[in-house]
This record gives C-alpha cells, sequence and structure tokens, in this order.
C-alpha cells in the first residue's frame, strides 16, 4: 500500500501544476463571486460641534461589541473621503443626534446605521436617567454596569433567525468552491487505476505479491491524503490571508474534510469503475462533477433550495453533508453530536460508492 | 515445467485463443510466433495469471495454477507488450517501486537495480525520466523491471517492437545471455521471424488463436521439404501474370513484393519451364530468377496464405 501511496506521492510532487492551480481558482472565484476580502469595514466618525473628549468617548462606546471600526477623522477629510467613493460612509455626530453621511447604498449601511442608533439610544436613557440622580457620576457607574451584565437577561430564540445574524454567504462560497476543486483533484487522482491499467502498470502490480485490497488502498488513501491537503491549504489561506471567519473549531473542519475526502474518492471510483479508459474518465468526470455544488444547493443561503427532487439527488452525494456540515461549524457551533449526521450519511454514501466501483472495476478486468 | 491443456479464451463469443497446447521445460528458450491478432499475447496473459481462460487448463509443474497463481507468480517475470512504466518518474525510480512492489529486500534491492541498469545499458541515465527517453530505452527499461525479482521464468511479450536496430541488438543479446549465463527459461513472442530463429530453441506458430505448427527449427522447415522457393523480378506485376502463375500445377502459393514475384511450388523438374511460359504469355520481360531454400517465413506463408507481417 504505501508503495503505491509514495509513488502516487512522487508524481504529484514531481508536477504539482494541477493542484495549484486548482488552489488557485478556488480562492479566486471565491474572490470573483464575492467581490471582496472580508477585511471589517472602516467607518470614519467626526464632529463639528462636540468636543475631541466627547468624540472619543463615543468612538470607545461605537467600536465595542461591533464588527465594524470605527474611527475619529477631521470633519474635512472625512467628508472628502466620502466624496471621492474611498469610503461608503461616515458618522457626523452631534450634541443630541447624529447623520450618516454616504454616497452609496451597500446592505451594511443600514447594520452599520442600526448599530450606531442602539448606541445613540443608550446614551440618551442614560444621560435621562443621569440627569434626575442625586449622584450623577454614581449613577452612569451603576447603569453601565448593569446593561453589561444584567441581572435579567431575556433571550429571544426562534427558528435560528437569531444564529443567521453571522451567517455569511462569503465563508459558504469559500467552502463550496474549496470543495468544488477538491472534487476535482480526488476524481483526478483515482483515475491514475484507470490510466495505470491501460498503460499495463495495473497488470504488473497485480503480477507482484502485493493483495488486490493493498493497491486499492494505496490508491484510496492517497486520493484522500491529496484531497484533504488541497482543501485545508485552501481554508488556511482564506482564514489567515483573507480575514474569512471559518468558525471557532478549526478540529471540527479538519474531520469534515477527511471524511468528505473519502466520500467522495468512493463516487470518482464508482464513476472510474464504469469506464473502460482514462479519455473517457477525462470527458465525462469534468462535465458532471460542477453540477454537484448546484443541484446540492452548495452556491445558496441553507434552506434555500425546495424543490424535493433535487434535495433528494443532492443528498446522495458528499459535497451536500459536507457543506451542512461546513456551515454549521462556521456559524452555529456545534458540538460534535450535530456533527454526527453529515458525517454518518458521508461514510454511508462512502461505503456504498466504493463496493460497487471495485467491484465494476474487478468485473471489467476479469 | 510449465504447459498448457487445451487453452481457450473468448472474447464475447469468438475465440481468441483455441485449444492452445503448449509446454516449457526448465532452461528452453521457446518462441511464440504469430501475425497481429494472432492471440500471442491473450495466451501470455493466461499462462501469466493475468486473466483466467474460458476453459482449459495452465499446469505448473503438474499443478493447475488457474485458481491457485502465487507459486507461479513467485518465478514468473513478465515484459508486456506494452511500456508499463510510470513515465513522470525516473529509470531508478520505476526500478525502484516495482521493486519494493515485488517485496526484495532493501539491501538487496539497491545492488539489483544498479544490476539491471548495467545489464540493459542504462546505468548512466538512470536518474532520468522516461518519458524523455528514446522508444529504445523504454523497451529497455521496461524488460529491466521484469528482472528485479530474478524471476527462473522470463515471458517477453514482443520486446523489440518499433525500436531501433542497436536496442534491439542489444535487447536480443541480453536474453541469451539471461538463457546462457543463468539458465532462464524463456517465452519469447514475436512477429519477427529472424528473432525468434536466433534465440529459440523451439517454435510454436500461432494463427486465429489455434498453434498451426510446432517444433525446432529444422523440424519446422521441413514441412517444407518437398518444396521450391522461387523469386522471379518482372517489369511489371499484373494480376493477369499472377492469376496465370497460379494456374500452374506445382504452384501453391504466389506472393507479391514490390516488382517481385514469390512462388512456393512443389519441387519438379519443369517449373521452372512453367514459369518461363507463364510470364511470356502475359508478354513480361524476366529480369531476374532465383532459387531459395525455404525459411521460416516461407513456412509461416505455406500454412497461413499469408505473411507473418499482414
Ligand atoms: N480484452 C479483449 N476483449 C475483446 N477482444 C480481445 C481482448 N483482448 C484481445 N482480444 C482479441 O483477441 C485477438 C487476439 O489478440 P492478442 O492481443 O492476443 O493478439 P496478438 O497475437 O498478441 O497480436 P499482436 O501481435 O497485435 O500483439 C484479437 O482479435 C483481439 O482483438
Ligand atoms: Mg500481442
Amino acid at each position: 500500500m504505501s508503495t503505491i501511496f509514495f509513488a502516487q506521492l512522487k508524481k504529484e510532487l514531481r508536477r504539482p501544476l494541477f493542484m495549484i492551480l486548482l488552489i488557485g481558482a478556488s480562492v479566486g472565484v471565491t474572490l470573483l463571486f464575492t467581490g471582496s476580502t472580508q477585511a471589517p469595514m472602516q467607518v470614519a466618525i467626526f464632529s463639528e460641534e462636540v468636543s475631541q473628549d466627547v468624540l472619543d468617548n463615543w468612538e470607545e462606546k461605537l467600536n465595542g461589541n461591533s464588527s465594524f471600526q470605527f474611527e475619529t477623522k477631521e470633519a474635512a477629510e472625512a467628508l472628502e473621503d466620502v466624496k471621492e467613493g474611498r469610503r461608503d460612509l461616515a458618522i457626523r455626530i452631534n450634541n443630541n443626534d447624529y447623520q450618516v453621511v454616504t454616497s452609496s447604498e451597500f446592505p451594511e449601511i443600514a447594520y452599520v446605521e442600526q448599530h450606531v442608533q442602539k448606541a445613540f439610544h443608550e446614551e440618551a436613557m442614560m444621560k435621562a436617567a443621569v440627569s434626575q440622580a442625586d449622584n450623577p457620576e454614581n449613577m452612569r457607574e451603576e447603569l453601565e454596569g448593569y446593561l453589561e451584565n444584567p441581572p435579567l437577561k431575556i433571550e429571544v430564540s426562534s427558528l435560528k433567525t437569531d444564529d443567521l445574524n453571522n451567517y455569511d454567504i462569503k465563508t459558504q462560497l469559500a467552502f463550496a468552491f474549496a470543495l468544488l476543486v477538491a472534487m476535482f483533484l480526488i476524481g483526478f487522482r483515482i483515475s491514475n487505476i484507470l490510466k495505470d491499467k491501460v498503460t499495463g502498470v495495473r497488470n504488473r502490480i497485480l503480477l507482484s505479491p502485493i493483495s488486490k485490497t493493498q493497491m486499492y488502498l494505496g490508491y484510496i488513501s492517497y486520493s484522500m491524503m491529496i484531497g484533504t491537503i488541497q482543501t485545508l491549504i485552501v481554508f488556511l489561506i482564506f482564514q489567515n490571508f483573507m480575514n474569512y471567519d471559518l468558525g471557532d473549531n478549526f478540529a471540527m473542519l479538519v474531520v469534515i474534510t477527511i471524511i468528505f475526502s473519502f466520500s467522495m474518492a468512493s463516487i470518482a471510483m464508482l464513476i472510474t469503475g464504469m469506464l473502460r479508459t482514462p479519455e473517457q474518465f477525462l470527458a465525462i468526470y469534468p462535465s458532471v462533477i460542477p453540477l454537484l455544488p448546484v443541484i446540492s444547493g452548495a452556491y445558496m443561503m441553507p434552506g434555500a433550495l425546495t424543490n424535493p427532487v433535487l434535495n433528494f439527488i443532492g443528498d446522495l452525494f458528499p459535497i451536500s453533508h459536507a457543506m451542512n456540515a461546513f456551515v454549521e461549524v462556521a456559524f452555529f457551533n456545534p458540538d460534535w453530536i450535530e456533527l454526527l449526521k453529515p458525517i454518518v450519511f458521508m461514510l454511508l454514501i462512502g461505503v456504498i460508492a466504493m463496493g460497487i466501483g471495485i467491484n465494476l472495476m474487478e468485473r471489467r478486468s476479469a | 515445467m510449465i504447459e498448457t491443456y487445451k487453452l481457450t479464451k473468448a472474447f464475447k463469443g469468438k475465440r481468441a485463443v483455441d485449444e492452445v497446447d503448449f509446454y516449457l521445460d526448465e532452461g528452453e528458450s521457446v518462441g511464440l510466433l504469430g501475425p497481429n491478432g494472432a492471440g500471442k499475447s491473450t495466451t501470455i496473459s493466461m499462462i501469466s495469471t493475468l486473466i483466467k481462460p474460458t476453459s482449459g487448463d495452465v499446469k505448473l509443474n503438474g499443478e493447475s495454477i488457474v485458481h491457485n497463481s502465487s507459486k507461479l507468480r513467485k518465478i514468473l517475470g513478465v515484459v508486456p507488450q506494452e511500456i508499463a512504466l510510470y513515465e513522470e518518474l525516473s529509470a531508478y525510480e520505476n526500478l525502484k517501486f516495482f521493486g519494493q512492489l515485488y517485496k526484495v529486500e532493501k539491501s538487496i534491492l539497491e545492488k539489483r537495480i544498479q544490476s539491471t541498469l548495467e545489464l540493459v545499458g542504462l546505468r548512466d541515465r538512470q536518474k532520468d525520466l522516461v518519458k524523455t527517453f528514446s522508444g529504445g530505452m523504454k523497451r529497455r527499461v521496461n524488460i529491466a523491471v521484469a528482472l528485479l525479482h530474478n524471476p527462473k521464468v522470463l515471458i517477453l511479450d514482443e520486446p523489440t517492437v518499433g525500436i531501433d536496430p542497436q536496442s534491439r541488438n542489444h535487447i536480443l543479446e541480453m536474453v541469451r545471455r539471461m538463457k546462457e549465463e543463468q539458465g532462464t527459461t524463456i517465452l519469447y513472442t514475436s512477429h519477427y521471424m529472424e528473432e525468434v530463429e536466433q534465440l529459440c530453441e523451439r517454435i510454436y506458430v500461432m494463427d486465429h488463436g489455434k498453434v498451426i505448427a510446432t517444433g525446432t527449427q529444422s523440424e519446422l522447415l521441413s514441412i517444407l521439404s518437398n518444396e521450391d522457393t522461387i523469386k522471379i523480378q518482372v517489369d511489371k506485376v499484373t494480376d493477369s501474370l499472377i492469376e496465370t502463375i497460379q494456374e500452374i500445377e506445382q504452384v501453391h502459393q504466389v506472393e507479391e513484393d514490390k516488382d517481385n514475384l514469390k512462388i512456393i511450388a512443389k519441387k519438379s523438374s519443369n517449373i521452372v519451364r512453367e514459369l518461363v511460359l507463364a510470364v511470356e504469355k502475359e508478354k513480361a520481360q524476366l529480369l531476374n530468377f532465383q532459387m531459395e531454400k525455404p525459411s521460416l517465413e516461407d513456412v509461416f506463408l505455406h500454412l497461413t496464405g499469408r505473411t507473418l507481417r499482414d
């Protein structure tokens, strides 16, 4: 097994271009569809009324508990930035209210506005309360303490709507394209079996004392390994160089990726088993694979794909389960039990497809 | 040591190998001769346990190996007709890969790789990728791979197809040395008559899946002991000339080769006169006339009505 594994690896290292291209393609396509890297949005705040101290206070208050980055600027500079399109928006702070200065209409602007409004609301209530109090300083501190650690907390939970707040289509697309290119690499490496059959290398392997099981294990474990490594490289690129938030549990991503790679290697084995030559594989595999993420709804919001027929077909392939698991890990902080279902499905698909695939392959060469 | 009994393989009902009886004694070198599609490779695949016969049996020292192949595989080296190598790897890496598959011990393997490379004359090119090699060099690596585990029996399936004369001589010389110096048993497949004549003590001639003749070279030649081979050259070969010659009573076979005609005819005193008359009748001009001893090529022509390289 290891002999075959390392021979495949040596061949890969001799021509790594294919893998590098795939990695580049998945990153490139994700950027193409999502438009940007995932840096936190910067918002300038400025004022022509209040003092610098007050403005600094606002900066601190707004930056707390926020995914945007607020920074104080000179009024002229902030306005100029918006005007020239260097920034999407700036906030003008007045004594009792604020204004959003913007020249565009991104959905993010609504979020910023919401955030600022909430902060002003709090501040206004606080001011009102404090102005009634005998000891304004104490009162403010107490109130702030309460706000941070409320004695009573109401948690609103409805069907995941709360969770969906931190859902992000960009991250999902990053997952989807990473899996798409992984399917290519895994499939092509499985099709080495077919290539070796045509060149006669397979006959030589069969004549050697190595068992068939060992032979298949060599090819399969190699495909799994190379698919996993490629996918993890893509994830690390997104996480470390583009600030994508892939969730807090990288170990889960690794496990899901390994199981997905196994499952996909099996599907590739099934397809390989039905074919005779590498040329047929080259014609069929790349035209089938891009359809899988589409019918699995990998490019859409979870639950957006409602056609039961497509859903059923999609569920037959590992990518739909891997996507569910990835989305779960990235946005909903699941524990291992919650990942059990997609993992079991992928293993099941893997075992069945592998069994049929190898069987077909053996029958072909009888 | 190896024998087959009514060995048969059918693909979709069509018999590619048809009741072949064959044996190979220890230390012998045997040739398997036949045109394209004769069933040579299929026979070899069954003998080397790669495909199962439709019917019939293959035995090693009296034991059937159809369902129990491990004993045979251990002593067998097979050089396939195709170049079965990883072209992206170097010659050395290929040998190492297949040597490891054969579980050749690490300490021995390195030496074995070097001596095998020496034998095929590629020691100084071992670091180069196989895909950069010429056809002849690839063929030599292809053979080297089969020698790593020091097989007692070596089966070569057309090892010299489509290569330069120098590589070809090298390969023939190598096979001869393996037989003479190491006592390796050889089964050599080819459709080049000269190679088989040079290398093999016994010959099987196959056509359309059947063994149509077998024996030593002289035994095979004696099939034609009552025949003459006559080569004539005329200024122009026409269909009607060939027809006229074929109508001569003693003539068995007429083969056209550019301006030459090769005629196999029963030994008789008046064949020369008959031929001259035929040429005159067709108003052609006789430029050259030659009587030859029959060759294996002629035996094949006689048996099948076709040349080997049809
Ligand atoms: N796997 C197969 N499926 C169907 N037909 C086959 C298969 N393998 C061989 N044949 C047929 O069997 C016949 C014998 O083929 P084989 O390869 O044994 O001939 P050969 O003597 O080795 O010829 P060559 O000199 O071209 O190598 C041919 O007609 C071929 O088309
Ligand atoms: Mg052949």
